[in-house]
């Protein structure tokens, strides 16, 4: 069964990676007791909580003021909001640094995550509120509270849920980022796990650090779960949007212009700048090469993804098993595991058990699948679980078999759905970089590995044709159809 | 039906895995490169022109491409391994993993540039330098040890990923011992700031975003005859005499599996057109007799550089131990 095998792959990064540190524990707690240890721990956990709460700030003061009040162009606004969404944070870490070059360390990483990160609150947030219950705020004005208790007492509350959960997003988020972190010259786990990688004889060492940031993954998880809430906002009527005008509209609209010119316009600014002026002494037939690389591989793993993300979604839905629940459950064990230490594992795997597998593309491919597959499996689950029971008892009772049901009847009613969910994970795969850099056949270059290397010798301008490359062909149409897949799950939840 | 689709699909995932990225090839000469891709692969390019044979290069760091040599062991795919010095060389050469070369080819290098028991061969020289802007830098330090005093608090730009920067550690525990070589990393850890590569070190310098820097040579001029000498913001300097900082060092090659092909890429290294490709184009010192360097280099004789034997570079795994132990990496 397919699903089995999935679940199986899914619980081999940690397995192999503890069974590594276990085979070299005096060279694993050597490390772990170094100084050097505690200095990633901080550093990490001040980025991850400064980035969770800058972002948590932009994305509510942008989804309060396009949702809630009158505020001019409400549109471009939102869309300014959510295009960071469509920019790798590495591309993001690049447009800076090529426009200021001395642009590094913490206040840099913390500045270009909470741009990157940010939108994942503005979407959940803005949500949110034009789901609450406008009209108890009504009421609270009506007993005489100011503004700000308004917000605090009756508003706040029913965001509490969604910011939480974005808030957990952007943490998980800034713990596996790598790429924008090298970039900009920060050291976190991340960094030094790839740093150790490189430059190490004994790899345990790599490990031992990628066994640390599985906890720290965990514990946030655990953390999140303890405060989670479960507010169910009371919908009393379809009341009519509320929208404010306030005083000091120029003031929001210079910020948020303000946030858009940094999030967007300046890096893509930037990028297009030294597409344009470096154009003459650029290799356009690598890029062409990287660019059919990367569609080849993110081809192939989406059509690998779909078959697994498809038997998991049918067994789940159409079959109900308790095995099929359990198998679910693993395969989203990984789902916030960072990429880095997927490839790590796996390279240790291939290196050392499956010598045919190694180096070759089925590890990376296997790798893709790990990573990819929970959100593919939600995101068909969705239209799957569209279809009318009735339908498919119908076609039975019609003397239909199973396999002719499914494929006559079930399959094409999800269709729009699942097509969407295999898009959206191969678009996902081509900006896929850490577990790319690791686990590529020998002289097979992608977008995002070309990018990176020439973001290592500091040649911008060989480095922003491809970075505006990923946007345009992966960042822009992942973001349209997020929206679209969105969109179904809306309608799902409000059925 | 799962089954039914998984049939259908898994052809097409087969084709595209097979035909995308074809892994690698049973007759492709299969090189690691250590060296920097725009440097080396435009010679890889005329060899695979001149002579039909298909190569596959995987380019990492040199140090990361030996310790996957030693991970892999004899199941490693590689058949040559071309590193940017020769202390990743000593340490893949130590574990017992490269071929003997040829006695004629060796012939053809000074006994200094390649190894003692005739494992690996430099195929071009460089020199350590201090790339510094003249108008932040008026005081040169003396030697390389200066750079560890506080008035160079956040001016160096290092490469410690970078194996050039992690012969020079090696060569200065050797010279200086341990205790020395971690005073100075701890140092560096403040007064240094962190990059890639050396090409980047020289674009910080450049553009004022550090004072100075630690690279080999050729970088420099590279840049210079791109814009032009007059153009440059940087200069070079060596340390005093004999000086660790001034280490001559060599990027060289070793032979990992039996395939003749890997000699035969061995011997094309040495062969007076790619000698002359590293004199034109990479501005290295050339290694073979009767190729003259690049004009205006300091002959490689004359380099203030320390009396020291490049075969002592293999002690690597212990550098990298300590890099990391200062936090470098």
């Amino acid at each position: 069964m397919l699903g089995v095998f999935a679940a199986f792959l899914a619980i081999l990064p940690v397995t192999y990676l503890v069974l590594r540190l276990a085979q070299g524990l005096d060279a694993a707690l050597l490390e772990l007791l170094r100084p050097r240890t505690l200095e990633l721990l901080i550093n990490t956990v001040l980025l991850v909580m400064s980035v969770s709460v800058t972002a948590l700030a932009i994305g509510l003061f942008q989804a309060w003021f396009i949702v809630r009040t009158q505020l001019p162009w409400p549109g471009l606004f939102a869309l300014l909001a959510t295009v960071p969404l469509a920019i790798p944070s590495y591309v993001l870490a690049l447009g800076y640094v090529s426009v200021f070059p001395w642009f590094s360390g913490f206040w840099a990483s913390w500045l270009v995550l909470s741009l990157a990160t940010s939108p994942y609150v503005f979407l959940s947030v803005a949500a949110a509120l034009m789901r609450s219950d406008v009209a108890s705020e009504e009421v609270a004005r009506s007993l005489g509270l100011n503004s700000w208790s308004i917000f605090w007492k009756v508003t706040w509350p029913q965001l509490r849920t969604s910011t939480t959960a974005s808030s957990l997003l952007v943490s998980l988020y800034v713990l596996a980022e790598f790429g924008g972190i090298a970039i900009l010259r920060y050291d976190t786990f991340t960094r030094a796990i790839y740093n150790a990688y490189r430059s190490s004889f004994d790899r345990t060492a790599a490990a031992a650090l990628a066994v640390v940031l599985v906890l720290i993954t965990v514990l946030i998880l655990l953390i999140e779960r303890r405060f989670r809430t479960d507010y169910l906002s009371l919908r009393t009527s379809n009341a009519k949007r509320l929208r404010k005008t306030i005083k000091v509209m120029p003031l929001v609209v210079a910020s948020l212009s303000i946030i858009g010119l940094l999030a967007v316009i300046l890096p893509l600014g930037s990028l297009i700048n030294w597409t344009v002026v470096g154009g003459r002494i650029f290799d356009f037939s690598l890029l062409v090469e990287a660019l059919a690389n990367s569609v080849l591989v993110s081809l192939a793993a989406s059509v690998m993804i779909a078959m697994f993300g498809m038997a998991m979604a049918i067994w789940l839905v159409l079959h109900r098993q308790r095995l099929a629940t359990l198998c679910e459950g693993i395969i989203w064990s990984n789902h916030a595991l960072p990429a880095l230490v997927i490839g790590l594992s796996l390279v240790f795997f291939g290196a050392n058990s499956v010598g045919a597998l190694y180096q070759s593309i089925w590890l990376l491919l296997i790798a893709y699948l790990i990573l990819f597959l929970p959100n593919a499996m939600a995101a068909m689950v969705t239209p799957l679980s569209q279809v009318p029971m009735a339908m498919t008892e119908v076609s039975r009772s019609l003397g239909k078999n199973y396999g002719k049901t499914l494929r006559k009847v079930v399959l094409p009613i999800a269709q729009p759905g699942l097509v969407a969910a295999i898009a959206l994970a191969m678009l996902t795969v081509v900006k896929e970089l850490p577990a790319t850099l690791l686990l590529r056949p020998t002289g097979t270059e992608t977008l995002a590995t070309r990018l990176w290397q020439a973001t290592e010798e500091l040649a911008y301008s060989q480095a922003a044709p491809y970075a505006l490359t990923l946007v345009i062909i992966a960042g822009l149409p992942a973001l349209a159809l997020n929206a679209s897949v969105r969109a179904t799950y809306r309608g799902v939840s409000s059925q | 039906m799962k089954r039914r689709l998984f049939a259908a699909l898994l052809p097409v995932v087969l084709a595209l895995g097979l035909a995308g990225c074809s892994p690698a090839d049973e007759s492709a000469l299969v090189i690691y490169a250590g060296r920097s891709e725009s440097l080396i692969q435009p010679l890889i390019d005329r060899y695979i022109e001149e002579t039909g044979v298909e190569v596959e290069v995987r380019y990492a760091g040199s140090a990361e491409l030996a310790a996957q040599l030693l991970e892999e062991g004899v199941n490693s795919p590689a058949d040559v391994f071309l590193a940017q010095d020769a202390g990743a060389l000593g340490a893949v050469s130590k574990a017992g993993m490269l071929q003997l070369i040829s006695d004629d080819l060796l012939a053809l290098v000074e006994p200094q540039y390649r190894a003692a028991d005739g494992s690996w061969l430099g195929v071009s020289a460089r020199v350590r330098v201090l790339n510094y802007n003249p108008e932040r830098v008026t005081d040169l330090p003396e030697s390389v040890l200066d750079l560890a005093k506080p008035q160079y608090k956040g001016r160096v730009g290092i490469a410690p990923s970078n194996a050039s920067f992690q012969a020079f550690v090696t060569a200065l525990r050797l010279i200086e011992g341990d205790v020395v070589a971690l005073q100075w990393l701890k140092a560096m850890k403040n007064n240094g700031v962190i990059f890639e590569k050396n090409s980047a070190i020289l674009e910080a310098v450049e553009a004022g975003q550090v004072d100075m820097g630690l690279i080999n040579h050729y970088y420099w001029y590279a840049r210079a005859k791109e814009i032009g000498k007059e153009n440059m913001t940087s200069k070079l300097a060596q340390f005093v005499t004999s000086d660790v900082g001034n280490l001559r060092n060599v990027a060289g090659v070793g032979v990992v599996s039996s395939d003749p092909k890997a000699k035969e890429f061995v011997k094309y290294l040495l062969s007076a057109q790619a000698q002359q490709y590293f004199v034109d184009e990479t501005f290295e010192y050339p290694l073979i007799k009767n190729i003259a360097p690049y004009e205006g280099l300091t002959p490689l004789s004359d380099i203030p550089a320390p009396d020291f034997d490049l075969n002592d570079l293999d002690a690597l795994e212990e550098t990298l131990e300590l890099i990391r132990e200062a936090g470098l990496l």
